[in-house]
């Protein structure tokens, strides 16, 4: 009897030996989205990039079920509760996260990218900064209308802290000029009612002279509803992010440009940089806290080789 | 087993109590009274009168003369209100219980001890506690906290005679409380009945088991047509003195003698047994021109032999021909097929669409003879609907009345044109004439007997004497799921039918 | 029928006038035409919706079914170059495959319809996102299939001053009116209305209920089938996370609204048909009056209200009505005898 103790005891502390130092052996670090988009697939190249870099790490990107504040938080506190030693997530919802997000910050690094979350514990930002890049698509607006205009804009939440200051960098370049950002219609996601609003826009406000669409997928539908009208050239169109049909209008030269984001990097860079804090390196930390992966204009003298190296990247060539 | 009554005080006296509906009386002055701590049975036929006259005493039914004394009051019509605060409480037939709910909650509806303070929480623990000693006062087997569908039908109507006790009943009326139970189960209720006249509580016990009656009461009152038509005490209370009471009546001449003779068998029913007696066995046959009378006690199983012939209940076991031909029926539809129809028992949930058409209720089981491919020819089918209106004097304003707009024996009628349409060769009708007016009762046995002239079978399930008597060619009466005996019309009487439905042979 | 729809016509027209009176752009052939592409989109899968709420059942999946065909139905032709008429063939049996399935488990198995579709909602919706990885499923660039975008998004009679006719729309026309006859002239049809009433009268009249249910079902699969399609041409991209959200909600609400009563037994395939154009107008007519888009669902929730109550106003006045008629033409039939013990 007291031998099987005396084996049981001895298993235990085997097993328990042997995990923590499997453990410590190689630490986990995620990146953790806010949805399911094609978006995500570059910065999943990126974390599998890092990863090859990385022997010592496991490195996961991970999408919540929903785009909802709620299940994201619950995904990270089950990551937490696995042993993740890094965290870097952008946040469905900054504000209503934050408490989640102090709370999940004093137990793992954590990083945020796409959305930022100053006000609580996250270590840093890594990722655009997307007044800058609502400031890129003002300049692309500005060349296109030389003599000024009308604009209208398209996007999905019209409250989301993305929308809301990409619209405003558009509106701070402009500013001044003879061009006029008239309204943003919403859609709530819902593509089909996207693809309407660019159509309800064209009878409202036919003296439009061009359209910008803030979400992946909003350019695509302006290019699309455009076309049927017969409008394309007609109505200037530029665009962010890079939706195959938004590059292909970049290349066919029916839209102006597009403005995109390096979320490859984000990944890349994110996770190696966590990896570097992890061990002690913290010197790349900067003072306020933001480390901007600078946005790209797209137009038609570089949509080729940006093209070509995204497939490569999606893994999609 | 007589108890020496000193019936200082009755508790309850009713005096010549009279309620008219127009043209019916079904009341007639009648007179009861009931002393503490007696039982007294109350029997009579079918239409006898005693529901209204429990529903007088209920409350739920103002007399149109006599007065109502209960413990000492007068009053010439009782309210809902007056007859709970008397201590008059009902045990009904179907149980008026929350299956989701225990045994307590049950008892205590509308009544249980909350906790003090706005949110009106209920205070379980005193519901269970001032539940307790009334089942013990019962000796039942169950406890407070027992959800009602986990009860036998036995527990059930104990507890809905400790939900009477707890609104401390001085008079418990029981309407059949033994018809769906098992005799040791019908035992332990007839012993409680003794305690609970101990305690000096009345009751009057509502049954068809004559031998129950018997064997519990201390008097028995017998109604007929409304009417009090005699009383026994003691000795005299044997089943053979009641039915000679129950009966007797003058029944008016209802028989239109056919003018063929019956020809081969149209239906035959060889050995079914019915879910709801899956141990009886039931075997009859049904010939061409003939109207066969099902009789029998409300609850001896007519019904469900229709529905299991009819395809609408799964049957357990048995045969079926049809003239001569042995059919599988698993849905009505089968039946349909074969000319077997059913004009059913309830007949708003059943029978009809209530906000459908004359037309489109006439049409419904034959939609295909109406239609032109898929598409239905709506002058196909208005021909028909329109002839039925004329053919079956049905009273409405034109074919496109809704059904649910009528009266009930024109609403009976649309149901019989559903079927008068097809080819018919068997119909059963389960109670044609309920609540329906007396013009529209004749000229559905007019109708009956001119289907049967024809050549079709008609089988009539009936719980009405004089309908069964009067209309029937031949009648076999059904007792607790089997038939008890067949009666040829030299012996039809309504001792005879009584005496089967009973469980009795006779000679 | 067409008096109980009045009152959704009379709700269209005023709408209509107002909108037109504040813009008068919204009678412009264009924009016409834009709102009779969306009718069209969104009322095929509402004939369907339809017809199962009046069996008084409900099918929450038709959103997700759209997701969830729709993927396929785009990586049919994208990965596989299959050639469209095929995929379309496969598409539109995937739906009815996936009717027969709600139809069997509510008929057979017993389960409530409620419970049935919203299972459904939920499972395609995930196979849509496993299907897609999560992804996108879109047309290449400038990728062209003449014949069927001329059939989904084309327009007949176009022109240079005229809009031209969708071509989504006529289908929706097409399909509104064979549904019509099917509910309202065929055996069927009276069927439905029976079985949807009454199940019970209609057994006992020899109606095969569950044949019945079953079959509404199977039409509004094979409808969402077909919607799938034209909305994966409208959109030409899907993502499965959010393509048709919602999407049965405003299929139930244009059948409700047109008269279909969720109890079962009651509805037109005109009420339908005018439920999903009204709710299609109040959506044009938050972009045209430039109403702020957050409050797009609150204006149609808003409509749909005021619409419901005006319409339960207006059939008590016309019961009213009818009963005073009947007080004053017909005699009363004696009262019934009273029942028996």
């Amino acid at each position: 009897m007291k031998r099987f103790a005396s084996t049981g005891i001895a298993v235990v502390l085997a097993l328990a030996f042997a995990t923590t130092a499997h453990a410590e052996d190689k630490k986990k670090l995620a990146f953790v989205v806010n949805g399911a988009s094609d978006f995500w697939k570059a910065a999943e190249a990126g974390v599998k990039a890092a990863a090859a870099e990385l022997p010592k790490y496991d490195l996961v990107l991970k999408y919540p079920e929903q785009s909802a504040a709620a299940i994201q938080i619950r995904l990270m506190d089950d990551l937490v509760a696995a042993g993740y030693a890094g965290i870097m997530v952008s946040a469905v919802d900054p504000k209503t996260e934050s408490d989640a997000l102090n709370r999940i910050g004093k137990q793992v690094a954590l990083f945020t990218t796409d959305s930022d979350a100053p006000k609580t514990s996250r270590i840093a930002y890594i990722g655009s900064s997307n007044t800058d890049a609502g400031k890129q698509a003002g300049q692309l607006v500005l060349k296109a209308l030389p003599n000024g205009g009308k604009c209208m804009g398209f996007v999905g939440l019209l409250g989301a802290d993305n929308a809301k200051e990409r619209i405003d960098g558009v509106k701070e370049t402009i500013k001044g000029s003879k061009v006029e950002l008239v309204d943003v219609r919403g859609d709530d996601i819902d593509q089909t009612r996207a693809k309407r609003n660019v159509e309800d826009t064209l009878t409202a406000h036919p003296e439009i002279d061009c359209m910008i669409g803030f979400y992946s997928y909003n350019t695509p539908r302006i290019y699309e509803a455009l076309k049927e009208a017969g409008k394309l050239n007609k109505i200037k169109v530029i665009g962010f992010d890079e939706d195959p049909i938004t590059l292909g209008g970049v290349k066919e030269g029916s839209i102006i440009g597009t403005v995109v984001q390096q979320p490859y990097e984000w990944g890349y860079q994110g996770m190696k940089d966590m990896a570097k804090y992890l061990e002690g390196d913290k010197s790349w930390v900067p003072g306020n806290g933001l480390l901007i992966v600078p946005t790209k204009i797209i137009d038609t003298t570089n949509v080729d080789a940006f093209w070509a190296e995204l497939k490569k990247r999606q893994g999609k060539s | 087993m007589q108890r020496v009554t000193e019936p200082a005080a009755p508790f309850l006296e009713l005096n010549g109590i009279s309620k008219t509906y127009p043209g019916v009386a079904a009341l007639d002055g009648v007179s009861l009274s009931v002393s503490r701590g007696e039982i007294v049975g109350l029997i009579g036929e079918n239409g006898a009168g005693k529901s209204t006259l429990m529903k007088v005493l209920g409350g739920v039914v103002e007399p149109t003369a006599g007065t109502i004394r209960v413990d000492g009051r007068d009053y010439p019509a009782l309210t809902v209100n007056d007859a709970i605060n008397s201590g008059i409480a009902f045990v009904h037939q179907e149980l008026n219980l929350f299956d989701n709910l225990d045994a307590a909650a049950n008892i205590l509806i509308g009544r249980e001890p909350l906790y003090g303070g706005p949110l009106r929480l209920i205070d379980r623990k005193a519901l269970h506690a001032k539940v307790q000693p009334l089942l013990d006062k019962l000796g039942v087997d169950f406890k407070p906290d027992t959800p009602v569908a986990a009860l036998s039908l036995a527990q059930r109507q104990l507890l809905e005679i400790a939900k009477a006790l707890s609104l401390d009943a001085r008079l418990v009326i029981m309407d059949e409380p033994t018809s769906s139970l098992t005799l040791t189960e019908t035992a332990r209720l007839l012993s409680v009945l003794n305690e609970l006249r101990r305690d000096g509580v009345s009751i009057i016990f509502i049954s068809h088991r004559l031998n129950e009656v018997k064997s519990c009461v201390d008097r028995v009152v017998v109604l007929r047509d409304g009417r009090v038509v005699g009383s026994l005490v003691g000795e005299t209370i044997r089943p053979d003195a009641m039915i000679r009471l129950m009966i007797g009546r003058d029944l008016k001449s209802l028989y239109i003698p056919p003018k063929v003779p019956p020809g081969a068998p149209a239906l035959e029913i060889e050995d079914f047994r019915t879910t709801a007696f899956p141990d009886q066995e039931v075997s009859l046959t049904l010939r061409r021109g003939e109207i066969l009378g099902l009789a029998g006690l409300v609850g001896a199983g007519r019904t469900e032999l229709a529905c299991a012939a009819f395809g609408v209940d799964r049957r357990l076991a048995g045969t079926l021909r049809i003239e001569g031909e042995a059919v599988t029926i698993r849905e009505p539809r089968d039946a349909i097929a074969r000319g077997l129809y059913l004009v059913p028992e309830d007949r708003k949930r059943c029978g009809l669409h209530l906000d459908f058409s004359l037309t489109q209720n006439i049409s419904l089981p034959d939609l295909m003879t109406y239609a032109v491919g898929p598409l239905i020819s709506p002058a196909a089918e208005e021909k028909i609907a329109e002839t039925q209106r004329h053919r079956l004097n049905i009273r409405a304003y034109d074919i496109a009345t809704e059904a649910g707009t009528l009266s009930g024996g024109n609403q009976q009628k649309i149901v019989l044109a559903k079927w008068l349409a097809m080819k018919p060769r068997v119909i059963i009708f389960d109670e044609p004439t309920r609540g329906i007016d007396v013009g529209a009762k004749s000229e559905i046995y007019q109708l009956m007997r001119n289907l049967a002239d024809n050549g079709v079978a008609v089988l009539m399930i009936s719980s009405d004497m004089e309908e069964v008597i009067g209309v029937s060619d031949r009648m076999a009466v059904m007792q607790e799921g089997r038939i008890s005996g067949f009666l040829e019309r030299d012996r039809f009487s309504e001792h005879n039918v009584l005496q089967l439905a009973v469980g009795k042979t006779v000679n | 029928m067409l008096k109980k729809d009045l009152g959704l016509f009379l709700l269209i027209l005023v709408v209509g006038a107002v909108v037109a009176f504040l813009n008068p752009r919204f009678l412009s052939p264009l924009n016409l035409a834009n709102t009779a592409n969306l009718i069209g989109l969104f009322g095929l899968f509402s004939l369907g919706e339809g017809f199962v709420i009046i069996t008084g059942g409900i099918d929450l999946s038709v959103g997700s079914i759209f997701a969830l065909l729709g993927v396929i139905f785009i990586n049919l032709l994208v990965d596989y170059s299959l050639p469209w008429p095929v995929a379309v063939l496969i598409i539109v049996a995937g739906g009815v495959v996936l009717g027969a399935i709600h139809g069997f488990l509510v008929t057979k198995v017993k389960m409530q319809p409620f419970v049935v579709t919203l299972c459904g909602l939920l499972i395609y919706r995930g196979v849509a996102r496993w299907y897609t990885d999560d992804g996108t499923a879109g047309f290449e660039f400038g990728q062209k299939f003449p014949a069927l975008e001329t059939l989904t998004t084309g327009r007949t009679f176009a022109s240079d001053t005229f809009a031209g006719i969708p071509n989504s729309f006529i289908a929706f026309v097409v399909v509104a009116l064979i549904m019509g006859v099917v509910l309202h002239r065929s055996v069927f049809g009276r069927y439905l209305f029976a079985v949807g009433k009454n199940e019970e009268a209609a057994r006992y009249s020899g109606i095969r209920s569950n044949a019945i249910i079953a079959a509404a079902y199977v039409i509004s699969g094979g409808l969402a089938g077909i919607s799938a399609i034209y909305l994966a041409m409208y959109t030409r991209s899907i993502s499965p996370a959010s393509h048709g959200n919602f999407y049965e909600l405003y299929a139930i609400a244009a059948a409700v609204l047109g008269g279909c009563s969720l109890r079962g037994g009651e509805g037109s395939v005109m009420g339908i048909v005018l439920g999903a154009i009204l709710l299609q107008v109040l959506q044009n007519l938050v972009n045209l009056l430039g109403i702020p888009s957050s409050l797009n669902f609150a204006v149609m929730g808003g409509v749909i209200l005021i619409g419901v109550i005006a319409d339960m106003q207006l059939v008590r006045y016309r019961a009213y009505k009818a009963n005073e008629k009947k007080r004053a033409g017909i005699v009363p039939l004696p009262a019934a005898a009273p029942g028996k013990n």
